[in-house]
């Protein structure tokens, strides 16, 4: 259990070390052993964690590493997040299911079968868009650009016929419209990310052209 | 860091383990790899992989002092040895 522990810490110091520091995390494991025999492999690999994350905020990469990690926490499990509470229909919330039209109206009794109708659709879209942003927060964090790319491109698509989908229905389009503003942010974030990642490859070829 | 000197310094220029300089200096991993980090950066340590010595364990890496790095203890330990009062050095 406390070997898992260990283990699982050394890798979050591995993926936190970087690329330019990738010998320095295998001397940190090849160490792991030691710490096992002598009963403390838990501590030695928070100490590493400790070791790698000191040497972030240092260093372009682990700077990259600490945006990339702000990136996915700060926007893009929030939206997530946000998805989610739309899917459950949060009542305290103004966005969700709610229909824009007045209640009682014979324009709300016209569109009450449509709604019916509608929401296992719209239920679809917000867990679509939902689970979209939780592996976008997984690919950028794993640096997949060409899997990244594919999911925020389905991202859009559910985004753009959610938009249009509570237009139509004359639902309360607030949570819709509030991810549809803050898409272009996250694609040009993710962009960036792209971009900075693919600069630091370019840095580390050049610094080390035999490997 | 003076500490890490010191014992890098002892039994000549001695290739150490990673895990050997924890637990003789009592400086834990956090503190101990950013500072070999910094100190093979600056060319005081150098750094080297070698074999396991049991079947099935992984390579590991050994520490030892530089030359400019035995040189910079040597002036670490002149200088604590020039602080300490003449007086208490022989008492």
């Amino acid at each position: 259990m406390m070997v898992g522990i260990a283990r699982l810490l050394m890798r979050v110091a591995t993926r936190s070390l970087g690329e330019t520091h990738r010998e320095w995390a295998w001397a940190m494991q090849a160490e792991l052993q030691a710490a096992v025999d002598d009963k403390r492999p838990v501590r030695f690999a928070l100490g590493c964690v400790v070791a790698a994350w000191r040497q972030m905020p240092g260093q372009d990469e682990g700077r990259f590493i600490l945006v990339n990690y702000a990136l996915a926490l700060g926007l893009l499990v929030p939206m997530a997040a946000l998805q989610l509470t739309c899917a459950a229909g949060f009542p305290l919330l103004p966005f969700g299911g709610a229909a824009a039209v007045a209640p009682g109206t014979l324009q709300q009794l016209y569109l009450a079968d449509a709604h019916s109708a509608a929401m296992p659709a719209l239920l679809a879209l917000w867990l679509l868009l939902a689970a979209g942003h939780f592996r976008l927060a997984w690919l950028l964090l794993e640096h997949e650009w060409a899997r990244l790319v594919q999911s925020a491109a389905l991202v859009v698509a559910a985004s753009a016929t959610l938009v249009v989908f509570t237009a139509v229905l004359f639902l309360d389009g607030t949570g819709a419209n509030l991810q549809l503003m803050l898409l272009p942010v996250e694609v040009a974030a993710i962009y960036r990310s792209a971009r900075w990642h693919e600069r630091l490859i370019a840095n580390a070829a050049a610094r080390f052209p035999a490997r | 860091m003076l500490s890490l000197l010191d014992m890098l310094s002892r039994d000549g220029r001695r290739w150490r383990h990673g895990y050997e300089l924890m637990a003789e200096t009592g400086i834990r991993s956090g503190t101990l790899y950013p500072l070999l980090m910094r100190m093979t950066h600056q060319g005081l340590v150098e750094a080297e992989w070698r074999q396991p010595e049991l079947p099935g364990r992984p390579a590991r890496h050994v520490y030892r002092l530089t030359v400019a790095g035995s040189a910079l203890a040597q002036e670490a330990r002149n200088e604590a040895h020039d602080l300490i009062p003449k007086g208490a050095a022989t008492a």
